[in-house]
C-alpha cells in the first residue's frame, strides 16, 4: 500500500516536472526568433541549384524555403495561390499578378487582388478549393501564419508549397528574391530587392546622426497594451527609422505592462491602431498615461500600420513613413521609382 | 439502489413512436444505418468546390468499384472526392463512434450522467500534450501524424493513467475517488495548458485550432491508424456490454452477478480511454457528442448496454459526420459548435418527453 502510494506521488511529481520543464524550456527558446527559421533566413537569398543567380528563369527548379523545405517546381507556375497579403503584394509587384488565381479574404492591396477568389482566412486554409483551382504553386506564411497541417496536406497532394517567413528586414528582401525565382521573375525580383535595399540604406544614412527619441509603437490597447516584442521585426524597423524602441521586455511577450511603459517614458507614441479609430485625444485621456513625455508634449502620431509592418515590397516606403513619423523634419532622399503593378 | 428492472421501468417513455422504436431496436438500427449512408453521400457530394452529383458517383464507382467509366471529370475533382472528402467523412464517422461509445462507457462505469469521454483528464492531458508539441520547434511526420497528434495521444493516456493510479489508493469510494481525482488532475493540467498557451507566441493559433477540434487534416493514412485503434477498442468494449450492465447496478450487485468488478472496471476504463485518446489525437477536442449521444440512445431504448453501445456508435457517427458537413459548408467553423447547436435542442426535446425520472 505504501509502495503504491509512493508510486502515485511519483507519478504526480513527474507530471508537474513535465509541465515545469515545458515552461522553462520554451522561455529560453522563443519559437518566434530562431527556431522555425530555415537556412533561407540567414540574410542572403537562398541559392537555387541553377548555378548563378541567372537572369533567365530556368525550370525545373528546386528552392529551399524559409522553413528548410526543398520545393521543386517542374515548370513556370501559371496558377499561383497566395496565402498571405505580403506575398500577394510581392507577386503583383513582380509582374506575376496575372498568374495569381486566389488569395486570402483579408487581402487589401493592390486593388486588382481584392476580387480574386479567397482560399484562406485568419483561421483556416481551404485545401479543397485550392485543389479545385488546380494551383501549381502555393506560397504560404511560415511561423504558424498559415496552418502547418494545411501546408503538409497540400504537399501530400502533390502541390508545391513555398513557405516564407521573415523575422527581420534582411529576410524580407531575401523572400522577395525567393518568390521571384519561384515564379520565374528573378530579374524583376532582383531589381525590386536592390531598389528597396538602396532606399533602406538612404533612410538609415539620413537618420543615423539624429538624436534617437524613445518611441513606443502601440499595436493595440483595447484590453492590454500591445507593442513590439524584444528582437522583433518592429523593433528593428523603429531602430532603422532613427528611434529608440520601447519593447515588452521579452521576445515572447507581446503585451507591455503600463508600469513598464510609464517607467520607459516614451517621447513619441505611434498609433499603429489608428486605423481602428484610436486617436491622440483618447490616448491622452487614458488613466495613468498623463505623466509620459509623449502625452505631455502631444507627440502622439497616427501611422499606417499595414505599410510599416507588412513584410512585402512596400516595406521601404513603410520605413520612410516610420522615419517621418519619428522625425517630422527629416529631409529624406528621393525613393527609387517603384515599378508599381 | 435500483435493480435493473427498476432502471428499465424508470426510463419508459410514454410517447407512442419512441415506445414503438424501443420495442424494435433492429428497426432503429436499420434507420440509423440509412441515415449514416445519407450522411456519407452528402458529405462526399458537398463542399466548397462544386462537383456534379453524377461526377461524384462516377468517381466513386471508378475508384472504389473499378468500373470502366468514361472520364467526364478533372483530376482535381478526383483528388477532392477521393483524397479530401471521403477520408474526411469517414474520419468524422469513426471519431463519432469512438467518442459516443467512450462516453456511454464512462457514464456507465462512473454511474454519472455528466460523465463524458473527457471526465478523467483525457481532454486536458491531450490539450497540454498538443500545446507542448507546438512549443517544440521540431517538424516530424510519422504515418502522416505530426508531433502534435502524437503528444496529444500520449498526453491523454498519461493523464488517465495518473488519475487512475492516484484514485486507486484513495481512501474515498472508487467512483468518487476517480471523479474527484480526475477533476483535480484536470485542473492542474489546464494550468499547464494556460501557461503553454501564454508562451506559445505565434503557435497560439495552432493550439487554439486544436482545442476547437475539426477534421481539416484527415487523410487515408491518418484514418487507417485512428480507425484501427478506435474500432478495435469499440468492439472490445462491446463484448463487455454485460459487465457494463452489471457495473451500472453497483459494485455489490455486479459482484453477485459474477463480474470481477476491479478487473472489468480497469479494462473498460483503459479501453474507453484508448478510444478517446485516438479520437482526440486525430480530431482535437470535440465536445458534446460523447456526453449526449449515449443519453439520446438511452432515452429511446433504455439502459441495456448491449443496445446502448452499438446504437451510440451509430448515433455518434451520424451526428459528427453531419456536424462536420455543416461546419464545412459554413466555411470551416468549429465542428464542436455545430454538434452543440444540432444536438442540444434535440436533447432538450427528448428530455421533456421522458416523463418518468430518467436515470442512467
Amino acid at each position: 500500500m505504501d509502495a503504491l502510494r509512493h508510486r502515485s506521488r511519483l507519478a504526480a511529481l513527474a507530471a508537474t516536472v513535465v509541465i515545469l520543464a515545458a515552461c522553462t524550456g520554451s522561455a529560453t527558446e522563443p519559437p518566434t526568433a530562431s527556431s522555425t527559421v530555415g537556412p533561407g533566413a540567414t540574410g542572403t537569398p537562398t541559392p537555387a541549384p541553377s548555378p548563378s543567380p541567372s537572369l533567365n528563369a530556368t525550370f525545373p527548379l528546386t528552392l529551399t524555403d524559409d522553413e528548410g523545405a526543398a520545393v521543386t517546381l517542374a515548370a513556370r507556375p501559371e496558377r499561383i495561390v497566395s496565402l498571405t497579403p505580403a506575398v500577394t503584394e510581392t507577386l503583383f509587384a513582380l509582374g506575376a499578378g496575372q498568374r495569381v488565381v486566389a488569395t486570402t479574404d483579408f487581402d487589401d492591396y493592390p486593388p486588382e487582388a481584392i476580387p480574386l477568389p479567397d482560399v484562406a482566412s485568419y483561421t483556416a486554409v481551404d485545401v479543397e478549393k485550392i485543389v479545385g483551382l488546380e494551383a501549381d504553386l502555393v506560397i504560404a506564411g511560415g511561423n504558424f501564419f498559415n496552418d502547418p497541417d494545411a501546408i503538409a496536406r497540400l504537399r501530400s497532394l502533390g502541390i508545391p508549397v513555398l513557405v516564407v517567413y521573415a523575422p527581420d528586414l534582411q529576410t524580407v528582401l531575401a523572400d522577395i528574391e525567393l518568390i521571384g525565382q519561384a515564379v520565374g521573375e528573378p530579374t524583376a525580383a532582383e531589381d525590386r530587392g536592390s531598389a528597396m535595399a538602396d532606399d533602406i540604406a538612404g533612410i538609415r544614412a539620413a537618420t543615423e546622426a539624429l538624436a534617437k527619441p524613445r518611441v513606443f509603437y502601440e499595436l493595440d490597447a483595447t484590453s492590454e497594451i500591445y507593442g513590439p516584442a524584444d528582437a522583433s521585426f518592429l523593433e528593428e524597423m523603429i531602430t532603422l527609422a532613427g528611434g529608440d524602441p520601447i519593447t515588452t521586455g521579452s521576445p515572447t511577450a507581446f503585451a507591455i505592462p503600463l508600469e513598464r511603459l510609464v517607467t520607459a517614458d516614451p517621447e513619441i507614441i505611434l498609433l499603429g491602431d489608428a486605423a481602428y479609430g484610436v486617436t491622440a485625444d483618447q490616448v491622452a485621456a487614458r488613466p495613468g498615461w498623463g505623466t509620459m513625455t509623449a502625452v505631455r508634449t502631444g507627440a502622439i502620431r497616427p501611422v499606417d500600420d499595414v505599410l510599416i509592418t507588412r513584410p512585402g515590397p512596400r516595406l521601404a516606403a513603410g520605413l520612410a513613413a516610420l522615419a517621418r513619423a519619428i522625425h517630422p523634419d527629416l529631409v529624406m532622399p528621393d525613393p527609387s521609382p517603384s515599378p508599381s503593378p | 439502489m435500483a435493480t435493473q428492472g427498476e432502471l428499465l421501468a424508470t426510463t419508459r417513455l410514454r410517447t407512442g413512436w419512441s415506445a414503438h422504436l424501443r420495442a424494435r431496436p433492429v428497426a432503429l438500427g436499420l434507420a440509423g444505418l440509412l441515415a449514416l449512408f445519407v450522411a456519407l453521400v452528402l458529405g462526399v457530394g458537398l463542399g466548397s468546390v462544386t462537383v456534379a452529383p453524377g461526377d461524384t458517383l462516377a468517381i466513386l464507382g471508378h475508384r472504389l468499384l473499378g468500373l470502366d467509366l468514361p472520364v467526364t471529370w478533372t483530376p482535381a475533382m478526383e483528388t477532392i472526392v477521393m483524397e479530401l472528402r471521403l477520408p474526411r467523412v469517414l474520419t468524422a464517422m469513426v471519431v463519432g463512434v469512438g467518442l459516443a461509445v467512450a462516453g456511454a462507457t464512462f457514464q456507465g462505469l462512473l454511474r454519472n450522467p455528466l460523465a463524458d469521454p473527457y471526465v478523467l483528464g483525457t481532454a486536458s492531458g491531450a490539450a497540454l500534450g498538443a500545446s507542448l508539441a507546438v512549443l517544440i520547434p521540431v517538424r516530424a511526420l510519422v504515418l502522416e501524424f505530426g508531433l502534435l497528434n502524437g503528444f496529444a495521444f500520449v498526453g491523454a493516456l498519461v493523464a488517465v493513467w495518473v488519475v487512475y493510479s492516484l484514485a486507486r489508493t484513495s481512501p474515498l469510494s472508487p467512483l468518487t475517488g476517480l471523479l474527484l481525482t480526475g477533476y483535480a488532475v484536470g485542473s492542474l493540467l489546464a494550468a499547464g495548458l494556460a501557461m503553454a498557451m501564454y508562451l506559445s507566441g505565434a503557435g497560439l493559433r495552432q493550439i487554439f485550432n486544436y482545442l476547437l477540434g475539426g477534421f481539416d487534416g484527415a487523410s487515408w493514412m491518418r484514418l487507417a491508424v485512428a480507425s484501427s485503434l478506435i474500432l478495435i477498442g469499440t468492439v472490445a468494449i462491446g463484448v463487455r456490454a454485460r459487465s457494463l450492465n452489471g457495473l451500472l447496478l453497483g459494485e455489490e450487485p455486479a459482484a453477485h452477478l459474477g463480474v470481477d468488478v476491479r478487473r472489468e472496471r480497469a479494462i473498460l476504463l483503459g479501453l474507453a480511454s484508448l478510444v478517446t485518446a485516438a479520437g482526440v489525437a486525430v480530431a482535437g477536442l470535440i465536445g458534446f457528442v460523447g456526453l449526449v449521444v449515449p443519453h439520446l440512445v438511452r432515452l429511446v431504448v433504455g439502459p441495456d448496454a448491449r443496445l446502448v453501445l452499438p446504437l451510440s456508435a451509430l448515433g455518434g457517427a451520424i451526428l459528427l459526420s453531419s456536424a462536420d458537413l455543416v461546419a464545412r459548408m459554413l466555411g470551416e467553423i468549429p465542428v464542436g459548435v455545430v454538434t452543440a447547436v444540432i444536438g442540444a435542442p434535440f436533447f432538450l426535446l427528448l428530455l421533456r418527453r421522458a416523463r418518468t425520472g430518467y436515470e442512467l
